[in-house]
């Protein structure tokens, strides 16, 4: 036993050393061969340099009254209403489903019809119905974002430990003690991973309806960069998605610690 | 026809489990204030037979009484400590200390007098903003019994609590539910699979029988407390019990 804990004691610190410089290998490498496709075709792919010029002349020159902020801003925003709207309304759903059968009756099997249609899809009836407006984009993001929430707070409170419950009924609790002091809680760390996957859902979204109809944010800039046959505007959107998107993630894994400090599955890594 | 000696009564006892015979007709009375131990093996129905005295289960046939009213924790202040680790995990150890004191609306700051004093009873002071899954599972199992103490009960149900526990925190703890079975003078069922820890601390202990079980044997224990391991007495009542036994 001790032995090995020794062992990889020496072993350990150039292993880490090593993990932790193959990310910078890997995006150097992605670099040479972006540097390398753009001495080919310099039109269809821009080189870094060009791209990085793209993207200070986006904020010397907007596009649309807007620089590159503007547009990440007008494409978040969208989503933190939706998903603001989705959490509220979908662990309000997630939970009734979850705890009274009469409304599993009701909703369950509606939900599952409705379930499987993707978010874009229901795009263009959304335009016919409401229009290009600043609410058919939010409501398409909101469809996208409120389906995963319901789902894992409905999981969630269906995976409630049996002894749980026990333990509180012991107690002489309340149907409404049961749900608000046993079931929510321990439904608390599936309920974030649902907000979790929602909010990349959410991000994906947004930037599809943007495309088909918008005059603000990233994923108009991406059209408008294809309509003018601007690739490095096009490579400056993309950047920015992944970027944005990344710092999404990070910042609701973020959140979800603060919130659920008991779950295992955070603390692992 | 009432008696006020008796805390809990049972009554032709019958519990199945769809065609799995538990419980068979069982009946005995539990003292106002008695310590019973109930040793039995393996899956002769010990923690059925706690379910169904705390109504989460329903019983095949037979009644169950706790001062002479059909028992339910509605009415009768029962704790239970379960067998299975049943610390709530999203809840510091303080937290779930207060939990059914909350449930039940107890007045804050008695809430809290209460489990500053159960903490300190456990040992749990380095740990009451810990997370369950921060402790090693028999401290685990201290907060179990710790949220079972909290309530004062009337009624102290504990199902093997002290399995987990390495020998010194089990001598400590059975040391602590004596004393807190003598400062409330609650009634206390307490199963166990080990037979020492049973002589050491029942008044009276029930045997159960295989599957389907019966009360085998009832076996007094009038020895004086603290009682010692050792004493000729205890080791010959140890030795008889063990010989009614002989699960294995
Ligand atoms: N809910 C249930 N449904 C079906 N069978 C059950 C159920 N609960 C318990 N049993 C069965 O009833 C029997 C008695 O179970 P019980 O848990 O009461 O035993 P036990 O005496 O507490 O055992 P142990 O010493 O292992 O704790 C076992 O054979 C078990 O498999
Ligand atoms: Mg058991």
């Amino acid at each position: 036993m001790k032995k090995t804990a020794a062992y990889d004691q020496k072993r350990r610190p150039i292993k880490k050393i090593l993990n932790s410089l193959l990310p910078f290998v890997s995006i150097t490498c992605l670099f040479l061969l972006w540097f390398y496709a753009s001495n080919i075709n310099p039109d269809l792919v821009p080189s870094p340099a060009s791209t990085w010029e793209r993207l200070i002349q986006l904020f010397v020159k907007p596009v649309n009254k807007m620089n590159l902020f503007g547009h990440v801003w007008a494409s978040l925003q969208r989503v933190f209403i939706a998903l603001a709207c989705a959490t509220v309304l979908g662990v309000t759903v997630g939970v009734m489903i979850g705890w009274s059968k009469t409304f599993k009756a009701i909703f369950g099997t509606l939900f599952e019809l409705i379930r499987p249609i993707p978010p874009i899809a229901w795009l263009p009836i959304i335009i016919m119905w409401f229009g290009i407006g600043e609410f058919p984009k939010i409501l398409i993001v909101f469809i996208g974002t409120f389906m995963p929430i319901v789902v894992n707070t409905y999981t969630g409170i269906r995976l409630v430990m049996p002894l749980h419950l026990d333990v509180a009924r012991m107690f002489n609790a309340s149907n409404r003690q049961l749900l608000f002091e046993v079931a929510i809680p321990s439904a608390l760390p599936p309920i974030f991973a649902g907000i979790r996957n929602a909010t990349s859902s959410g991000w994906m979204t947004v930037l599809a309806a943007e495309m088909i109809a918008s005059k603000a944010g990233l994923g108009f800039l991406i059209t408008r960069g294809m309509d003018y046959f601007d690739v490095p505007l096009i490579l400056v959107g993309m950047l920015a998605i992944g970027i944005v998107g990344a710092l999404l993630a990070i910042i609701t894994e973020f959140i979800e610690r603060l919130l659920c400090p008991w779950n295992k599955k955070l603390e692992q890594d | 026809m009432p008696n006020d000696d008796v805390k809990i009564k049972v009554r032709n006892l019958t519990k199945y489990f769809g065609d799995l015979h538990v419980l068979d007709n069982i009946s005995f009375d539990v003292k106002k204030g008695e310590f019973l131990c109930v040793v039995g093996p393996t899956g002769c129905g010990k923690t059925t037979f706690l379910n169904l005295l705390t109504k989460l289960i329903p019983p095949t046939s037979g009644e169950l009484y706790i001062n002479d009213e059909p028992a339910d924790p509605k009415i009768h202040n029962i704790s239970f400590a379960f067998q299975e680790p049943s610390a709530f995990p999203w809840l510091t150890v303080e937290q779930n200390l207060e939990f059914g004191l909350k449930i039940k609306n107890i007045p804050k700051d008695v809430i809290k007098t209460r489990v500053e004093r159960i903490i300190k009873l456990l040992g749990l002071e380095q740990f009451r903003k810990s997370y369950p899954h921060q402790l090693s599972v028999s401290s685990e199992q201290r907060i179990i019994i710790g949220r079972s103490f909290a309530m004062y009960p009337d009624l102290l149900l504990m199902d093997e609590p002290y399995g987990q526990m390495d020998i010194k925190m089990r001598y400590y703890l059975e040391d602590e539910v004596i004393k807190l079975w003598k400062e409330f003078g609650s009634t206390v069922i307490f199963i166990t699979h080990n037979i020492e820890e049973a002589v050491y601390l029942a008044e009276r202990i029930l045997i159960l029988s295989n599957k389907p079980s019966t009360i085998k044997k009832e076996v007094v224990v009038d020895l004086p407390r603290p009682r010692d391991f050792t004493d000729p007495k205890f080791v010959e009542i140890r030795k008889y019990v063990t010989e009614l036994i002989k699960w294995w």
